[in-house]
Formats: structure tokens, sequence, C-alpha cells
């Protein structure tokens, strides 16, 4: 029925108050039933590196605050299919405030 | 500068702070601001974009006489009498009577607000379960943004990202608050006149919920360590057919919401995890269109005797119908959907086909997600709570609604947020800024920056899972004697010591750092889940949405009466108070629940 899977989120990490430059760490995430990347990211808060910085609100398309880029591209953090390996990064990288989360959204 | 004012980061000044930016709080700033006030908003997210509003499905309330004068086709059996006389008898008579009126009188000025402003409307409908047809439906995101685009039309001043700390008091009334810049880390002292709490609830006390991420009763837990009085904090309204599987929806009401539709209505089965329609046993007459509550219960029932999904919950089916039946409902959704309403939601142009197309094969796991807490701040009739200076509106307040909420939230969210903008500004221009108290501030800061200090201890996010363990085995809908005495032990335990030692480890940074907004949250989740357990514990009957399987009557003869309870010298007070009445006499007896909610069940004992 349910498959169990293990994906590599690979995450872009930056604080710019403590870093000199932005780095990636990635985390093994495992997928149970249908999940968001930003299910995986609540899965990495709670579980591995609670410092991980990203937007949620509302969980499921209303807000349209959650604006991330998987893969290079941007869309809502809650309403992407996390079914594979994927890179996650801020909308725009040189405007981070901290992590997945910058200024402009 | 004085003292007080190098304490924080920021100092601001402003007549009236109005916490929370969506439905209450943008619509009380509105009014506040046509008055003259000087306004300030504060929200913990960005307008338009935060809180319960948006996610409203949405339907708002007005008696079909008076719609009718609003040019709707409404109807004209239905008078704003008997609106009134449906909203107590259905809540079970706990209701502030008064609150009821103005509910009743305000509902048509709020639609009318809204419709001036923009908001797009669908039509009048009947979605709750009154015989009349009252409801006028829209969805929540365009509420938003018609408040959304009023406020920034009237250039009310708004702090975005930033949540409500603690309320500053001097000789008992309200004198300022402390928030928090959650991106920056920064605190800001604000200075104020007046306050008007638009908060919403504390879903976040429950792991399964139907809420917004930053509904953690912020404004209620911080009014009763103000000293605030809370009414009716055993009242959690659950919402039955919430998703509970797969986690990228969970915790969606979508087909919850397609249940109440017609003519989805009618072909909707829940089944248990051997594909009876459990239903048949509960409710024979009313089945799966019985009341929201017997739903919940039956749904709880059924997982309790081990007949539920792997991920405890119940099953949404079509399972009954033909594939080419399925594929007629999806059409008829997607057309109205799309084509009549041209609705852009996700739940209802995706999910919804989606999980319509999925019943061809499987049945859906859904299940009794916290939905709306039905108590809260307590208010009066004109949004006053009993601190001078202090405001509530919309879901953190409470007493309008007694046992059951049965008509339309989002009404009353607007009510309250109009009153809440006209009375406000009275009391400002009667009182002068009071004087700012430097010890409460240095406390406050104290507190909240412990936990960045601590190297040890607990963490927020450890903590969090003891709470969601208490409230989800505990506190849920089904409520039991024992069980609600270790709850409050438990939550006692927690709040005395893992509370006041919970650390941050894995950064220290300040900026948007989501397991100290956690640590400040925990103490407001904390306090609310304590205080419903414990007035729970204390109701000793059932009664609309509150069912206790050890107390199942509803005894009008001894618990009409609400339980209202304040933090006095540290110390939690308790007092009963006989709910408002202004027409509706109180009833006397004692009936079984299914009576007093006026369905013929059967018995909905434990096996």
């Amino acid at each position: 029925m349910e498959e169990k899977k293990i994906i590599k989120v690979k995450s872009f990490r930056f604080d710019p108050q403590k870093d000199e430059k932005p780095y990636y760490d990635t985390f093994n995430v495992p997928i149970s039933g249908k999940m968001s990347v930003q299910d995986c990211l609540v899965y990495i808060r709670e579980n591995e590196d609670p410092s991980l910085a990203f937007f949620i609100n509302c969980r499921l398309g209303f807000c349209r605050r959650c604006l991330i880029r998987v893969n290079g591209k941007s869309c809502f953090s809650c309403l992407t299919d996390a079914e594979d390996d994927i890179v996650v990064e801020p909308l725009i990288k040189d405007q981070v405030i901290r992590d997945l989360w910058s200024k402009d959204i | 500068m004085g003292e007080v004012e190098k304490l924080c980061d920021k100092v601001i000044s402003t007549d009236l702070l109005i916490v929370g930016s969506e439905g209450a709080g943008g619509h009380a700033a509105i009014k506040a601001h046509s008055h003259g006030t000087s306004v300030l908003i504060l929200t913990k997210g960005k307008i338009g974009q935060c809180g319960a509003s948006q996610m409203a499905g949405v339907d708002f309330n007005v008696d079909g006489k008076t719609a009718k004068k609003l040019g709707f086709i409404g109807d004209d059996r239905d008078s704003p009498a008997r609106f009134f006389e449906d909203l107590v008898r259905e809540g079970l008579y706990l209701n502030n009577q008064k609150m009821v009126e103005k509910y009743v009188e305000y509902a048509p000025k709020a639609m009318k607000d809204l419709m001036d402003w923009g908001m797009r409307i669908y039509g009048y409908d009947s979605v709750h379960t009154e015989e009349m047809a009252r409801g006028i439906t829209s969805a929540g995101t365009y509420w938003v943004a018609a408040i959304r685009k009023k406020v920034k039309e009237l250039k009310i001043p708004m702090l975005e990202d930033i949540m409500l700390i603690d309320l500053l008091i001097r000789e008992g009334r309200i004198a300022g608050a402390i928030a928090l810049n959650i991106k920056s880390g920064e605190t800001i002292l604000i200075k104020c006149k007046a306050i008007i709490l638009a908060t919403g609830g504390w879903h976040r006390a429950y792991s399964f919920h139907t809420g917004s991420y930053d509904l953690t009763g912020d404004g209620i837990g911080i009014a009763y360590r103000a000293g605030a009085e809370l009414i009716s904090m055993e009242m959690v309204q659950f919402c039955p057919i919430t998703m509970v599987w797969p986690p990228k929806d969970r915790g969606s009401i979508a087909l919850y919401v397609l249940s109440c539709i017609d003519p989805f209505d009618k072909y909707i089965q829940l089944v248990n995890n051997k594909g009876e329609r459990f239903m048949e046993k509960y409710d024979p007459i009313n089945l799966e269109k019985s009341t929201k509550e017997i739903v919940s219960i039956a749904s709880e029932l059924e997982v309790e005797n081990g007949r539920g999904g792997p991920h405890g919950g119940i099953f949404f089916s079509l399972k009954h119908l033909r594939t080419k039946f399925i594929d007629a409902i999806i059409r008829i959704a997607n057309n109205r959907i799309k084509n009549e309403l041209k609705d852009t939601r996700y739940e209802f142009t995706t999910l919804i086909p989606e999980l319509i197309k999925k019943c061809k094969t499987e049945n859906i796991e859904v299940g009794n997600g916290a939905h709306y807490m039905g108590g809260g701040i307590k208010v009066n009739e004109n949004t006053e709570t009993t601190i001078p200076g202090l405001f509530a509106a919309g879901e953190c307040s409470g007493g309008l609604w007694g046992a059951v909420r049965v008509a339309s939230a989002c009404t009353e969210v607007g009510v309250q947020g109009i009153i809440a903008g006209e009375v406000s500004p009275k009391y400002v221009k009667k009182v002068e800024q009071a004087e700012i108290n430097e010890n409460q501030v240095r406390e406050i800061l104290d507190r909240i920056n412990k936990p960045l200090m601590r190297d040890e201890g607990i963490t927020p996010n450890e903590l969090t899972k003891k709470m969601h363990e208490i409230s989800g085995k505990k506190v849920g809908l089904i409520k039991e004697g024992s069980l609600l005495k270790e709850a409050t032990e438990e939550l006692e335990e927690i709040i005395n010591n893992d509370l006041k030692n919970l650390c941050i480890t894995s950064t220290k940074s300040k900026e948007l750092n989501d397991e100290w907004i956690k640590a400040i949250e925990l103490r407001n989740l904390l306090t609310c889940l304590y205080l419903s357990a414990k007035s729970s514990l204390i109701r000793e009957e059932s009664r609309g949405e509150f069912y206790r399987r050890d107390y199942t009557y509803t005894d009008h003869d001894n618990w009409l009466k609400t339980i209202v309870m304040k933090q006095k010298n540290g110390e939690l007070d308790i007092k009963f108070e006989k709910p408002v009445v202004t027409k509706i006499s109180l009833p006397k007896g004692k009936l079984t629940y299914q009576e007093a909610i006026g369905v013929a069940t059967a018995s909905l004992k434990r096996e």
C-alpha cells in the first residue's frame, strides 16, 4: 500500500550574521504517503535541524507566501510534491534573511 | 529618552493597537480609523496572507428578511428574531444573549461593509443545517483581499511579521505591549491607550487541526497572564471528515465542505476498516448528514474500537458508486468550481477533483481535526474584556456561541470587528496614556531571552510533542474525567517545570528563529490547553460540542452556567456565571445528549 522511501533534501543554508558565505546541507527524509516539499522541511526542522529557516503558514495553498526554489524552479513549497531527491533554495539567493526565507516573501 | 525606552530595540506610540490584521482585526482597524483614531495594526504574518480567515469556506450569515434588503433572494419566513432564537436554542442556552442580539443586528452591517469594499460573492444559500437559507457564500481569500485592499487604501500603519509577547498594565488598565519582530528578532515597546486582540484560536495545541501555523492562542494566553477573565474554554469544535492522510493534504476540510454541498452530500458515505457504513448504527435516519457532533463522535468510537484506518481516521468512500457516476460527479464539481464560481483556490480547483478521482479505486482516510475554539477571552456585547482598555474580537473572544458554534464564525468576526472598532475610539478619547512599568518590561524581556541563554533543558520540539501527546489522547473530542484529571496534572507539571526550562540550542541567532518563536508560543498554547482541560474536567455534563462519556446527560438544572477563569495573584481563580439572558429564559430538566441536540440516534456509549 504505502511505499516507504528515503529521499535526499539538499538545502541552501545561510545566516548572514554568522556565515561568510552560503553552503548546502543534505538531509535524509523518509517519504510515507504523498508529502509536499514543505512537509519535508517540517520533518527536518522537527527531527534533524530545528534551526532551518523557511516559511510556513496555511499549508494548503491559501496564503501563497511559501515561495521557494525546488531544483531551480520557483514554486509554493506546500503545493509541490516531494517524490525524489531535491535541491531547495530561497527564491532570491542574495536577499536571504536566513536559509530558505528571502526578504521578498 | 527615559530608562524604560532603552530596554527594547524600538519604541512606537499609538492610541489604539490592533493585534491581528484579518477578518476581525482588519475590519476593526478600518472602523476605528474612520473615527479618526490613531491606529496601528500588528500582525504575526502579512495582511491577507495569515491567520484563519483566509482559509474560511466561506459563508456569512444574514437573516432571510434583512438579506432581501441587501439585494439577495432572502427568505420572508425568516426574521432577526427567528435567527436570534435559533442561535440561542442551538447554542444550548449557554450563549450571552446580549452578544447574540448584537450578532444578529450587526450581521448585515458586516456584510454591507464587505460588499462595499469589493468582496466577490458567490451566492445566497444554506450551508449550515438551519431550515432557512441564511448564508452568503464567498471565499476566504476574497474576504481577506477586500480587507487588505481597504486597509492599504486608507494607509493604516501596520507592523507585519511581528508577534505580540505580552500586555503592559498600569493600575489595572492598558499601558502598552511588548512585541517581537520574527524576521529580525528585535523587541518593540508599544505605548498605547487601548488594544484590540483579534488573534484567533489555539489550534496548534493539537497535532491534528484545520488551522494555519500561526494560530497559537497568543491573544488568549497573553490576556490571561494580564489578569483578564476567560470563558467557556472547554468548548472546542472538531471538524469531521478532515483529511488525515496523506501528509500533504492533512488538515484540509475540502471533503467536509463537499459533504455539505448539494448534490454531493447525497452520495458520500463514511465507512470503517471493514467497509461498514457505520453511521447506520449511530444515526440510522440522518446517516452522514447527522450533526457535526454526532458524526465526529461516531467516527471516534469506530477508531477507538479498532475499526479505524492505519493513521487514526475512518474512511470517506464513494465505492458504492459506479466509475462512470464518479466521473459525472467530477464533471459537476469541476463545472461548478471552475466555470460557475471561477474559484482559484487549490483545495477546490485541484484537491477536490483529485480526491474524488482517487475514490474510484480507494477510500480516503479522514478524521476529526481541532477546528474552532468556542471559548476565549470573556467579552461583553461591546467587545470589552474585564481589563479597561482591552478589547477582543473574533475567535479569541468567548461568550457568543454557548455550547455550539452553529452559525458563521466569519460573521462573528466581522460583527465584533465593527463593534470593537466603534467602541474602542470612545475609550481612547477618555483616557491618557498610562505610564509604562519598567519592571514589567524587564521581566518580560528576561523571560523571552532565557531559553536562548540556556544550553541545557527541554527543546521546544520535545515539549511540543509532549503537549500533542496529551491533547490527542486526553483532551480530544470524547472527554472522560479520569483522563482530563491526568491531563491537568501533567500540564500543571509541564507549566511549572518544562516551560521554565526550555532551551534553544540549534542556533542562537535571533533572525527567523523558529525554535525561539515556538518557545514563546508554547507558553500560550499550554495555557490554553491547560485551562481547556481544567474547564472540561469541571463541567460534569455533555452539551453540544462538549461531550463527556462519563456524564452523557445535558443537565439544564445544574449546568446552565459558564465557567469563567482568571489569574489572581499567580493562582487560577474559577467561578461560575449564569449566561446573560435577554429574551429566552433558561430551560430546566435533564436530557440525554442526543435529545438535547435534537437527534434521535442510537447509543453513543463505549462498546
